[in-house]
């Protein structure tokens, strides 16, 4: 069949407009903007060249930290999520009872907002960790939240338990496509759970490794509601994230100009960071 | 079949799109039709109106004249959520008045999120015509915003001080929402019952020696009868930053600099009062249940504080303002009536003395229509100067007039009259913190004191940090 030019603009140009729309202008618009010193409030936009970068680069602390904060953190996240969310595949997938409940058990974390989850977890880390600090003198349950190195596991306490059940939903789709006959056989050649479980399941789950890995780094990088409602920040701003600095930068600080230019180099980041670990796993992974 | 799937839902989201946006159009265009045949209809209803209006204020008259004729839609934009229903009900009746203006109240809460909302609702081609602006920085952002208020009715009438940092070049472009002040909120009840008598505190050593005592009758349980859930003398909000920054900090910053805009005109903090400040933050840590694990602070929010902290007779006293009688009437009512408020001492320097300011302006958009401005104008006339509406801003919004002739119109609140009388009486000192470099005296001082408090820092560290910090950003 010949297509027509007309039939495929006439299908393809709608949603270009639209995704032109609402992403590609805004992000042109955002760069534009990330070369001016507005305040994003007046009419009065001075353009100032790459000063905006300079600045960011040379004088901004409060940028830098949130940038090693999380780069550290999504990495401790990305394993922890990954870990957590095969072992609980593997949990659901075998041949144990109740596995229903528990996989609608281990995703329901995910259909709950990020605001909410942070205040949830607020309440447990303050009022039952100190109920309990208080109760039996454990140093474990003291003061969580209100220092840097509790706010910092506690915030990651928080994206792993909501995100495992995700990568965990990813990792039961793979592990259930795995054709039973290639086990069995593997089986029948005298191979151990241990081995089967190396040399045949995780080769063959490598592609949801590729998905999980991508979709874990990128959402940790972009992670703000979540440390807006635990920590926002504190204190003294030691928890403040990649996306809840350009934020503050913009509407706290009213430096517009400056936050797009971090949100610039956040997005070229994320992306090559993204980018490469797909291509990375990708290499890893097994055809069946 | 899968291409022609995706075709149709790709459609349909256009679809859905477009009539999305002719159903927001029309609906619009619908009130303000609305509005204009109800106003011809309406010419024998105006006249009662306007004798209604006449009867009621003396103060309007010059530009309130035939209340009856105005016309136009007013979009207000305003960051109160605790009036918003008296707000709302409040439109209604000036509509009635008015049956030619149509006015729509927006409200986004919380003030931390009100000037990021603000700043992308101007964005939209349909601006508000009443908003809120904050110190002499807001006055300078939103010039282009602001519409010149000073032959208002109120100007002359507004308490005095109160326009100083809303005025430029001699044009006034703000009108006072209300007046606010803080202080150690205090349950009258726990204090009487430890024998305290709370008229006589005023010095920082007086404080000091009156909480000692109630920690004394609380610790071994002289008070556990009374008040069984009593643990602490005080507790102190250090996640809060704008408690610790603003509230806290002002109480220094307020000796040091007059008022916002002398604030706002200084390249440097000197910090003359850092070590009274340090002292007054100490004396706080030190009555909370936290005392000897004052990072544990850093955890406590405000919903700890006053909602599960002063309304259910936790803690005696808290660091806050008058602002927090719903919130502790909502939880309590009972305990609502008996608070009161114990000026926040500043050692040997400023003591006895309660910051009151405004916390907020009225700002009317010179770039909306005239007509719409002039409703606009009116209405906020209509409010705070014509008798109905003085008795529901005082009344039905809780607030204490930034006007001198409400009369008789006194707060209702035991809070409010506090504050009130600290302001007649003039022990008082200023808010300056609208007039630190941007977002200073919350994110930067107020971060810097956590630190401190967390242990991360000493005082002389986080100070001298929070200075730099200033000096850069001017």
């Amino acid at each position: 069949m010949k297509r027509s030019k007309l039939g495929f603009w006439g299908f393809v140009l709608p949603s270009f407009v639209m995704f032109a729309v609402v992403v590609l202008i805004p992000a042109l618009w955002g760069i534009g903007y990330s070369f001016t010193s507005w305040n994003g409030i007046g009419n009065d936009v001075a353009f100032v060249g790459i000063s905006n970068y300079i600045k960011i680069f040379t004088e901004d602390g409060d940028f830098r930290h949130a940038f090693l904060f999380t780069a550290v953190f999504s990495v401790l996240v990305v394993i922890c999520v990954n870990l957590v969310g095969f072992l609980l595949a593997l949990l659901v997938t075998s041949k144990a009872k109740g596995t229903t409940l528990m996989r609608g058990a281990f995703f329901m974390p995910n259909l709950i907002g990020g605001i909410l989850l942070g205040f949830t977890w607020q309440f447990i880390f303050v009022q039952a960790f100190g109920a309990i600090y208080n109760a039996t003198g454990l140093e474990f349950f003291k003061n969580w939240l209100s220092d840097t190195k509790t706010s910092f596991f506690g915030l990651l306490i928080l994206v792993v338990w909501q995100l495992a059940g995700y990568m965990m939903l990813i990792y039961i789709a793979q592990i259930q496509n795995i054709p039973d006959d290639i086990l069995e056989a593997a089986e029948i050649d005298g191979a151990n759970y241990r081995q089967r479980l190396f040399y045949v399941v995780l080769p063959l789950v490598a592609p949801a490794f590729t998905i999980g890995l991508f979709l874990s780094l990128t959402t940790c990088f972009k992670l703000y509601d979540q440390n807006l409602s635990l920590t926002n920040g504190g204190p003294y701003n030691s928890t403040e994230m990649l996306a809840l600095n350009i934020y503050n930068t913009a509407f706290k600080y009213n430096n517009y100009g400056e936050a797009q230019a971090k949100a610039v180099i956040f997005l070229l980041v994320v992306s090559v960071i993204g980018l490469t670990q797909l291509n990375i796993s990708k290499k890893k992974e097994v055809e069946m | 079949m899968k291409r022609r799937l995706l075709a149709l839902l790709l459609a349909g989201t256009m679809a859905a799109g477009v009539l999305a946006g002719c159903g927001n159009n029309s609906s619009k265009n619908e009130g303000k039709s609305e509005g204009t045949t109800e106003n011809q209809n309406a010419d024998n209803e105006a006249d009662e109106v306007a004798d209604d209006a006449e009867e009621g204020t003396e103060e309007v008259k010059g530009s309130d004249e035939g209340s009856g004729d105005i016309t136009g839609t007013v979009d207000i934009f305003q960051y109160k959520v605790e009036i918003n229903d008296a707000l709302k009900a409040a439109t209604e009746k000036y509509m009635e008045l008015n049956p030619g203006v149509t006015i729509n109240l927006e409200t986004v809460g919380g003030g931390d999120d009100y000037g990021a909302a603000l700043r992308t609702r101007m964005q939209a081609s349909d601006q508000p015509e009443i908003f809120n602006i904050g110190g002499p920085q807001d006055v300078i952002d939103w010039e282009a915003n602001l519409a010149d208020l000073s032959a208002e009715g109120w100007v002359g009438n507004t308490v005095e001080g109160l326009l100083d940092d809303v005025t430029k070049d001699g044009k006034v472009y703000g009108m006072p929402l209300a007046i606010e002040g803080y202080g150690f909120v205090y349950n009258k009840e726990i204090f009487e019952a430890a024998g305290i008598d709370v008229a006589a505190l005023k010095t920082y050593e007086d404080i000091d020696k009156a909480f000692g005592d109630l920690k004394a009758k609380i610790d071994n349980g002289d008070l556990k009868e009374q008040f069984p859930a009593l643990e602490a003398v005080i507790e102190y909000p250090a996640k809060e930053k704008w408690v610790l920054g603003m509230h806290t900090g002002n109480i220094a910053l307020g000796q040091e600099f007059a008022n916002c805009t002398e604030a706002f005109n200084a390249k440097e903090v000197e910090f003359k009062y850092a070590a009274e400040l340090k002292d007054l933050i100490d004396l706080q840590i030190k009555y909370t249940v936290n005392a000897d694990n004052p990072a544990a602070l850093n955890a406590v929010d405000y919903s700890m504080q006053a909602g599960g902290g002063l309304a259910i007779e936790r803690v005696a006293a808290i660091q806050q303002g008058n602002w927090v009688y719903p919130i502790i009437a909502e939880v309590d009512s009972a305990v609502a009536e008996k608070l009161g408020i114990i000026p926040m001492p500043l050692k040997g320097v400023s003591e006895g003395n309660t910051p009151v300011g405004v916390p907020m302006y009225w700002a009317v958009n010179s770039q909306s229509d005239e007509k719409d401005q002039a409703a606009a104008r009116d209405f906020l006339n209509w409010l705070y100067q014509s008798e109905e509406g003085m008795q529901i801003v005082v009344n039905d919004f809780g607030f204490i007039p930034p006007l001198t002739n409400f009369g008789d119109a006194k707060p209702s609140d035991p809070l409010g009259q506090a504050i009130s009388e600290a302001a007649n009486a003039g022990t008082i000192a200023p808010w300056v913190f609208n007039g630190c470099p941007t977002s200073w005296a919350e994110n930067v001082l107020g971060a810097e004191i956590q630190s401190y408090i967390g242990g991360d820092k000493t005082w002389e560290e986080a100070v001298e940090s929070a200075k730099q910090s200033w000096k850069e950003s001017r």
